[in-house]
């Protein structure tokens, strides 16, 4: 196959055309922040994370959902995305309520992650304290609405790889939820197997078991991948 | 002339915040004595919505210094909505966990917060009268001190990786097993600390004696008394039934489940306080003051469950010719002595072969609707009372706290203090700072904030009715 030339951060490589650049920079070992990308399934560019500078192009375009094309030049790490990297994790813990400290997923959660990354010592936005619902009536799984950051990775991971499409979303703007068939109690969902492939998708403590408490959370996100790559093999 | 009232505050050296009104008479005399908590904290409303296993991680951020006694009662309740109960591994570590907080708390209320006025007397410098203080003139006993709270601490730590908001006591048991290089770390701790607790005693002891009159004239007003007894009456912590006992020693109620507390608890709230008042139901509010506590565990025990405990438990007892003993200066003592019981108890649990095992949690789901649970913190008996729909939400929390449980017998210390030392408008700093160590004698943690070395400014006031200021004191 023809590669072609690009150049990241001062970095001359050749590349497989019909990648993407977040593609391109985790084969590199360049890193990117992300929270909506989920290896498995399509990316939609969602959390605003992973915006590289690309020259000659005025905006931030989402690495995930841009292609690689040949004299590229992008950086990742300038001051310019560094401050809306920092704004956007902000935005992400303002939007909903998230106390870590009481949270089942404190110490293995991406948010959190996230936040320890770009340095999150404060919060500069006045907090939105929304009041939101913690559906228990899964009799296995929470879905608990104060920790959803919409990456919608159960959405898609349900709808694409477990072929149910129990999860969708519905409203606009901050008033936007996640909701189980048409915004019905999870546990009275017709099409929702109980397969738990949400649950480890989810990259916050929204999605968890309830047969667990805090310091007890295991979340696989790799595995949906891996169940996708399974697939293709037509064994 | 119009009432006079005298407002401390802060209270300093305590746990959290408090303000003390004493109110005067016309004639300059103490007439009644307010002891205020400001912080509302809203637990009991905010839990509600949330899934009842969410409980034990939740509810330890009550408080700092006793985060495993919450932990241990939501699990406990927990387990009654499951219908389940530990694994014995599970009980020896929670108990291991559970006398490393009492223990820790026990060192910093004697020696970080309360030697200062053994040591180094009430009317000293009070810009001394302090942990650092002590470090300066008796830099042995501040070090020891220091030390047994790191060996509480150190409990918890070894067995889940955490100091003070500890993971790891779950529903049916543990998250994390204890190593053997963690048991033997531990176990090295035992000859130290028993040698900690008891130079604490003798501190105690000695003041006991060249403060006599004091000492027995403290705040000594007769109460009712409840504490967790094991199945033969003897001391006991973490799993064990309840006995009310009155002022005489007379038995009110013997082991009583947990789960009846409502039938002899009742609650009011007060104007003044955001504490609720909790007391002995069969005995009406204005007769049913009960304490809690140390003081209250050794006055209903019957026996100590370890030797050497056991053996000052009898010197204790010979005070009061076996009845109980209600100065409320003898928290003191006892809660040394429940320090020498809890490291003689560790040192029995690290010693069982079973404390290592892996068997440390029994699995279980929703059952039953509702839950209580209780424990003894270093403060006295918590519960813990949830109730939740068919799907594990909760839909009611009650929290019944120790110092809760104490602030009526509390406020009427202070009152009898006050009544003793503060005379007119006259105040001097060793006076009002008594009223506030009767309060430190029952140790109240009153929020989660520590504040060890009480470096809080205090500010007295004596106003008159209509709130103009007489008279201001400041220091800080
Ligand atoms: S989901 Fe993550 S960021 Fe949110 S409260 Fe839980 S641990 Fe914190
Ligand atoms: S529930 Fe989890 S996976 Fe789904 S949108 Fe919210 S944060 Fe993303
Ligand atoms: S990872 Fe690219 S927009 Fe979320």
């Amino acid at each position: 196959m023809n590669t072609i030339p690009i150049i990241i951060d001062e970095k001359k490589l050749e590349v497989d055309p019909g990648k993407t650049i977040l593609e391109v920079c985790r084969e590199n070992e360049i890193e990117i922040l992300t929270m909506c990308h989920l290896k498995g399934v399509l990316d939609i560019g969602a959390c605003r994370l992973c915006l590289v500078e690309i020259e000659g192009i005025n905006k931030l375009l989402s690495a995930c959902t841009t292609k690689v094309a040949a004299n590229m030049i992008i950086r990742t790490n300038t001051d310019r995305i560094k401050k809306y990297q920092r704004i956007t994790t902000e935005l992400f813990f303002a939007e909903r309520n998230h106390v870590c400290a009481v949270c089942v997923a404190n110490g293995k959660c991406e948010l959190q992650d996230l936040g320890y990354k770009v340095g999150l010592d404060h919060i500069r936005y006045p907090h939105l304290f929304p009041q939101c619902e913690v559906d228990t009536s899964h009799p296995w799984y929470v879905m608990d609405h104060n920790r959803c950051i919409m990456c919608t990775r159960c959405v898609r991971v349900c709808n694409e790889v477990e072929g149910a499409h129990n999860w969708d979303v519905m409203n606009r703007g901050h008033q936007v939820r996640v909701i189980s068939d048409f915004n019905s109690p999870w546990g009275e969902s017709v099409t929702c197997t109980s397969c738990g492939k949400c649950l480890h998708a989810c990259p916050t403590g929204a999605i968890w078991p309830k047969a667990i408490v805090q310091g007890q959370l295991q979340k696989n996100p790799g595995m949906i991948n891996e169940l996708v790559e399974k697939r293709k093999m037509k064994l | 002339m119009d009432k006079r009232r005298i407002f401390i505050s802060p209270v300093t050296r305590i746990e959290g915040h408090a303000n003390i009104t004493i109110e005067m008479d016309d004639n300059g005399n103490v007439s009644d004595a307010l002891f205020h908590v400001n912080e509302f904290r809203g637990f009991e409303k905010f839990c509600e919505g949330r899934m009842y296993t969410e409980m034990p991680t939740i509810t330890p951020r009550i408080c700092g210094i006793c985060p495993t006694s919450h932990t241990l009662a939501s699990v406990k309740a927990c387990e009654m909505i499951q219908g389940i109960q530990p694994t014995y591994t599970a009980n020896l570590l929670r108990r291991l966990m559970h006398i490393g907080q009492n223990l820790s708390s026990h060192a910093l209320s004697f020696f970080h917060l309360s030697s200062p006025d053994f040591l180094l007397g009430y009317d000293s410098d009070p810009a001394k009268r302090n942990i650092l203080g002590i470090a300066e003139k008796y830099p042995d006993i501040a070090l020891k001190g220091i030390r047994l709270r790191k060996f509480g601490q150190e409990l918890s730590e070894r067995i889940t990786g955490k100091k003070i908001h500890i993971m790891g006591i779950v529903p049916g048991g543990m998250a994390y097993p204890l190593t053997e290089d963690n048991r033997k770390a531990l176990l090295a701790w035992i000859p130290e600390a028993i040698e900690t607790v008891q130079a604490g005693i003798g501190i105690i002891k000695k003041f006991h004696e060249e403060n006599a009159e004091m000492v027995a004239s403290f705040a000594t007003s007769p109460t009712l008394y409840l504490g967790t007894v094991g199945p033969d009456g003897e001391h006991e912590l973490y799993d064990g039934k309840l006995r009310f006992m009155d002022a005489d020693g007379t038995i009110l109620q013997d082991q009583l489940l947990p789960q009846q507390y409502l039938e002899f608890i009742a609650e009011r709230s007060v104007n003044w306080s955001y504490l609720k008042y909790p007391y002995y139901k069969p005995y009406g509010f204005d007769k049913g003051f009960y304490r809690v506590g140390p003081l209250a565990r050794l006055n209903v025990a019957s026996r100590m469950r370890t030797a050497l405990a056991q053996r000052e438990f009898e010197l204790f007892k010979q005070m009061n010719n076996g009845k109980p003993v209600h100065g409320a200066f003898y928290f003191h003592y006892t809660r040394l002595i429940e320090a020498l019981s809890d490291v003689e108890d560790a040192e029995r649990i690290l010693n069982d072969p079973q404390v290592t095992s892996t068997h440390i949690q029994h699995h279980g789901r929703w059952n039953y609707e509702e839950g209580i649970g209780s424990s003894e913190a270093p403060r006295g008996t918590l519960f813990h009372h949830y109730k939740t729909d068919e799907t594990g939400k909760l839909k009611m929390v009650n929290l019944l706290i120790a110092t809760g449980q104490n602030n009526p017998s509390m406020n009427r210390s202070v009152l009898e203090v006050a009544k003793q030392y503060v005379k007119g408008d006259d105040i001097k700093e060793g006076m009002l700072n008594r009223v506030e160590s009767t309060i430190r004698c029952y140790d109240p943690c009153l929020s989660c904030s520590t504040h060890a070395i009480g470096q809080m400014p205090m500010v007295i006031e004596v106003k008159d009715k209509r709130g103009v200021v007489l008279k201001r004191l400041e220091r800080g």
